[in-house]
Order: structure tokens, then sequence, then C-alpha cells
């Protein structure tokens, strides 16, 4: 088609406004649909990192902690038999530490064996980290996840291993297992906090370590530390 | 052209990957293993597919100068509508797909088959010629994915078949242009026998 | 509280200063990365080209020869500066006032596409010169990736404009630099007696993997942003 002004204004005024109507009227029609599968993958982890179903146990209360933009809420997951607690599984982004591309969310499930909590298994909520590389740490038995699960989350230290951290990180991502080891701190300072037990005087916070966001001892480091058996992802 | 043809072709003669050099983007992003590529290629191929029909029907009333702003907007609403009711409908192939389907926006494979042969050919024929490269794009996709996974992973599609300590600079940013090169360098020398 | 045990508050030494402050005081600290971690980051540790596969096809497409490849170099850098400012602007105040974010892709590919446009009349009429040396270059980088996926990666980072735009001409520069080394080496070539299946593209792939294993010894120079 040969191309005026006139034609070549329209045609794409057009082409747009059609495009956007439709995707406008797309957006309308899967917003709820999208939100709600969002929320079931959401409450259904809520069950699963604490080994447990939804038949089994219900979540007797959430707490929510708000930090910034970010929210870190906090399940207490009851039995539904006799009402004893399951565990807490509990919802935190990295709030420190961002991921590669993005904020990592995790689910973190802790169960208190005498006392002490134990992180019981972690899903992931949400990453946009790269295929193959951080994205692996949604995969089943990954090394970030076998490297804390079933310790006391009170031993731990959040970092990776080659910062003297509890976490093996991932093969070639190092960025994103800090990221990740970052959201299982917040999750943890979640968990205490929703216990009462999270001391947050100006004190304490001048005690703490700092997290620092990079390495200080390592030179030219171009290849994240592998770990032995942590090359095969499986 | 017969219509096989026009299907075969994107495999070898055609081939996206190794022939056209298109996409070359996402080929080198998301081959770190074979199954990511081969998510890729399907994904794609999908919309690849579509945005040809669409764009082989609404080809006669697009003035020449804004031919490709125009094809672009046109690409860029499917893959966002895809997406969404991917996201909406069946959440458990967009846990495994999503990711990928933001960067085919970016992938000048789509726009490349848009201009060259959907612009200038039928519905029938423009969806044939999407599902051909299509394949020929998931094929070459999966094969880099695989040399790939399999030097740098020590795995083929997850299965792992070597112990200990492989090269990962296989799965970094510079083993996906060299397995690349010296793919193009052995399809070069089978294409030409 | 809730939970079983009542315990006596417990100093829990592993949580580290930053989220503790954060749970104290329903903030995060800003976090601040200078300016020069971003310029450095983009340029070299993050660059566009060898370690985020953006743009390839120019990468590929351009670089036979140096002087092209800065003239395509510059037409890059100054289509991305102008679309992180623009693409900015319409995030602010148009798409997350009004609610319409995933409405993204489409404005930008448009906004950058009418933008390339725009520059090539503009250029035309007012410097000859300029359009003479970057005018071929001007519709090749409305199908450049880059351009799209940086200004997307700005919005995402929720940079200020400022900072934006700097990141937006650093990751040009980045990609100039890439186009102009690779086009070096492949001039080099040229005079070489390579393999014949190897010529051209394939030479050139090897080279650029290459090039991206000399970038990563840049890694972990500066914080990524």
């Amino acid at each position: 088609m040969k191309s005026s002004l006139k034609n070549m204004v329209l045609v794409l005024f057009t082409i747009t406004a059609i495009a956007a109507l439709l995707v406008g009227l797309v957006n309308d029609m899967t917003k709820e649909a999208i939100a709600q599968s969002r929320l079931d993958a959401k409450n259904a982890a809520k069950f699963s990192v604490l080994s447990t179903t939804a038949t089994e146990a219900s979540v007797a209360r959430d707490t929510t902690r708000t930090i910034g933009d970010f929210a870190v809420t906090v399940s207490t997951v009851v039995r539904n038999d006799d009402g004893s607690t399951v565990g807490y599984a509990v919802e935190a982004p990295s709030i420190t530490k961002s991921g590669y591309a993005d904020r990592i969310i995790l689910m973190v499930g802790f169960i208190e064996k005498e006392g002490e909590a134990i992180i019981n298994n972690i899903e992931v909520l949400s990453q946009k980290e790269t295929p193959g590389l951080g994205a692996n740490m949604t995969k089943e038995g990954n090394s970030l996840i076998s490297s804390v699960a079933g310790k006391q989350a009170k031993i731990l230290k959040f970092s990776v291993a080659k910062e003297g951290g509890s976490f093996d990180a991932l093969t070639g991502s190092t960025i994103s297992s800090r990221a990740y080891a970052n959201a299982v701190e917040t999750a943890y300072a979640g968990y205490l906090w929703a216990t009462g037990r999270l001391d947050m005087s100006s004190e304490a916070v001048a005690a703490a370590p700092t997290g620092a966001s990079m390495p200080t001892d390592e030179s030219n480091e171009w290849e994240p530390e592998a770990q032995e058996g942590d090359m095969t992802n499986e | 052209m017969s219509r096989l043809q026009i299907i075969t072709k994107g495999i070898l003669k055609e081939n996206p990957t190794f022939v056209l050099i298109l996409g070359m983007c996402p080929t080198l992003g998301v081959t770190s293993s074979a199954i990511n590529g081969m998510g890729m290629g399907i994904a794609t191929m999908a919309v690849l597919i579509l945005s040809n029909i669409v764009i082989s029907m609404i080809k006669n009333f697009i003035p020449d100068k804004v031919r490709i702003p125009a094809f672009i907007v046109v690409i860029a609403s499917f893959v966002t509508i895809i997406e969404m009711l991917m996201q909406a409908y069946v959440p458990s192939l967009y846990a495994s797909l999503g990711v990928f389907i933001p960067l085919i926006v970016v992938n000048c494979i789509i726009l490349g088959r848009a201009e060259a042969f959907a612009s200038k050919n039928g519905v029938f024929d423009s969806a044939l010629d999407g599902l051909g490269i299509g394949l020929g794009f998931t094929l070459s996709l999966t094969i880099v994915g695989m040399v790939r996974e399999a030097l740098g992973a020590g795995s083929i599609f997850g299965f792992s078949f070597a112990e200990g300590v492989m090269p990962l600079l296989f799965i970094l940013a510079p083993g996906g242009f060299l397995v690349l090169g010296y793919l193009m360098v052995l399809f070069n020398k089978i294409a030409k026998r | 509280m809730i939970g079983m045990n009542i315990m006596s508050i417990l100093v829990a030494d592993n949580i580290s200063s930053e989220v503790l402050n954060g749970f104290a005081t329903g903030s995060v600290g800003v976090q601040t990365i200078t300016l020069v971690a971003i310029v450095i980051g983009a340029i070299f540790v993050n660059n566009v080209v060898l370690s985020q596969f953006l743009g390839i096809c120019p990468f590929l497409g351009v670089s036979s020869k140096v002087e092209t490849s800065l003239g395509m170099g510059m037409a890059v850098t100054f289509v991305m500066a102008l679309s992180s400012i623009v693409t900015w602007l319409i995030q602010t105040y148009l798409l997350a006032p009004f609610g319409i974010v995933y409405m993204q892709t489409i404005t930008f590919i448009l906004v950058i596409a009418a933008l390339v446009q725009m520059v090539e009349i503009v250029l035309k009429k007012v410097s000859p010169a300029l359009y003479q040396a970057l005018g071929i270059f001007l519709p090749l980088i409305t199908t450049n990736c880059a351009v799209l996926g940086v200004a997307i990666i700005a919005v995402q980072k929720d940079f200020d404009l400022l900072t934006g735009v700097i990141y937006s001409v650093s990751t040009a520069l980045g990609f100039a630099l890439a186009l102009v080394l690779l086009a070096g080496i492949r001039e080099r070539l040229e005079t070489e007696d390579t393999p014949k299946a190897m010529q051209g593209v394939p030479i050139a792939l090897i080279t650029a993997g290459l090039l991206a294993m000399a970038f990563m010894g840049f890694a972990n120079v500066v914080p990524l942003p």
C-alpha cells in the first residue's frame, strides 16, 4: 500500500488503539484469575513447607510486618485435630539484597523442636533470575536448600559458603544465592519477631554483624566458587 | 514452492539460527540447558505462527513506511496477551515457560519472518512458514542447550552422566558464544556436503 | 506472645544489623550505589552484549569494519540516552499513575520506534553531516533489542531520571566498546587464512566468546546495582 501522511497516521493509530483495547480487555479478564492462582500457590506453599496439607492443618493467624515496600507475613499453622502448632510459614522477600534481576520472595517453614526453630523446607514464590543459573533455586534439592534444610536456624550464617556462610551457592550464581540467603534471614527475623523474641533495641542493632554486600577479602575472583557435589543439579 | 517445502526449509535450508542468523539474543541467553532451549523454542513457535497469521491478514491495509512499527505493535500485543492468558488459565505451563515469553518480544526472528514472508504471502502459507521456522528454531536451541549443558554441567535434559567438577564456563556467557560458533562451523561443513 | 514456649527475649546474633534495622524501623535504609559503580558496572562488569546477550544482531552484523562500528556505537548511545529519558517520563507520569504497567512493552517499543524516526528526520534537517555519518544505522536501531531491554531494566531497577540516563549511556558505551573491539579483531582476521566453514559469523562468534571471557575478569570489581 502506498504511504501518505494521512493513511500512515490513521493506520498506525488504529492498530495501536485496537492493540491497546485488546490488551486492556484481556488484562481485565485475567486479572482476577492471575491473582487467584498466585494466592493458591502461596497458600499451598504455607502447608507444603511445613510438610503438611490443607486437610490436616489450617492457618490460625497471619502476622504481617511491613518494611518499606515489602511485607513479611508469618502464618501460624495449627493441626486441625488437636489445635497444636505445626510450625510457622514465613513469606519473606530478600529485603536488603536483590538477586540478579529482582528481589527474591521465599516461603520458609520453621518447626519448633525443643524450643529451637528448625528450617523444615523452603519454596521459592517469586524470582526472575537467569534460566539455568540463578533460576535453579526453584529446583528440588538444589544446593541452597539442601545446605540448610533440617538445621537449627540460630546456628546458621546467612551468607554463601565462600564468605563463611552456611549456604552452598548455586553454581555460577553467587548474587542470586546471596539474595536467597538474605530472604531466609529475613524470614527467620520475621519468625522471631512474630513470636516476640526479636530484640530490636538500638543496642542490639549496633551489636549485630553487618551483612556486607561485597566480600572484602577476595580480589579478582571471576568464577563463583564451585562446591564439590554442587555441579550436578538434580 | 510446495506446502511441505515451506515447512521443511526452516529446519535445514533456512534454519533461523545457523543460516538466517536471526534471534541470536534468546539463542545465547536461554540455552544454558537443553530443557530451557526447548521451552524457548516452543514458546517462540507458538507466537511465530500466530503473528504470521495475523500479519498476513492485515498486510494489505498497512502503508509501507509504517510497516515495521505496525508489525512491532501487533507482535508485542500478541505476546502480552498470550502471557496473561497463560498465567491465568494454565499456571503450571506458565511456571515453566513464563520466563521466556517477555524475551520473545525482543526476538527479531518474529519481526524478520513478518517482513520476509508473512507480508508477502497468504494466511495458510504464512502459518506453515511459522511452523517450519519455529521447528528449526526449537531444534537448534535444543541442540545448543544440550551441548552447553553436557559440557558445563555434565548432564543432558537434567540427567547427570558425569560427576565432579565440569567446566562451568560453558554455561556462562562466553560458553554460549563459543558453542554456538563451533556448532555453526559444524553446520556449514555438513551443509556443504 | 504467639508460640508455645515463653522465652526471654533472645538476641539472635546471626541476624545482620540491616535486617534487624528493617524490622525495628519498618523501612529499608537507602542502598547507595555510587554513580561510578553504575558506570563501571554497565560498561565492563555487566556488559550488555558480552554478558547480558542483548543486541547480538547488530553486534554480529555491523562489526566487520571499525569505522562503521564506531558510527553504530555513537548512534546507539544517542538513541539510548534519548529513549531512557522518554521511557522514564512515560513510566513515571503515565503508566504507573494509571495502573497500566502491563502496557509497558507495547508503549516502550512504539516510543522507541517513533523516536528513531524522529531523530532521523530532525538530523536530516539540522545536521546533514551527522546524518551522513549516523543515518544508515538509525533504522537498524529500531530492531535493536538492547534499546528496549535497557529501557525496561532501568525502570525495573527504580532509578531516578539522572541515574537512569547515566545507566543507559554507560550501557550504550559498553555496547560500543564491545562492537569496536570485535570489529578491530575481525579486520585483522580478514587478512588471515580462516578455514572456509569458519568465515563470517562463526569466527565472529568464537572471537566474541574469547572477548566475553576476557570481560569476566571485571566481575566483582564493583557491586552490581
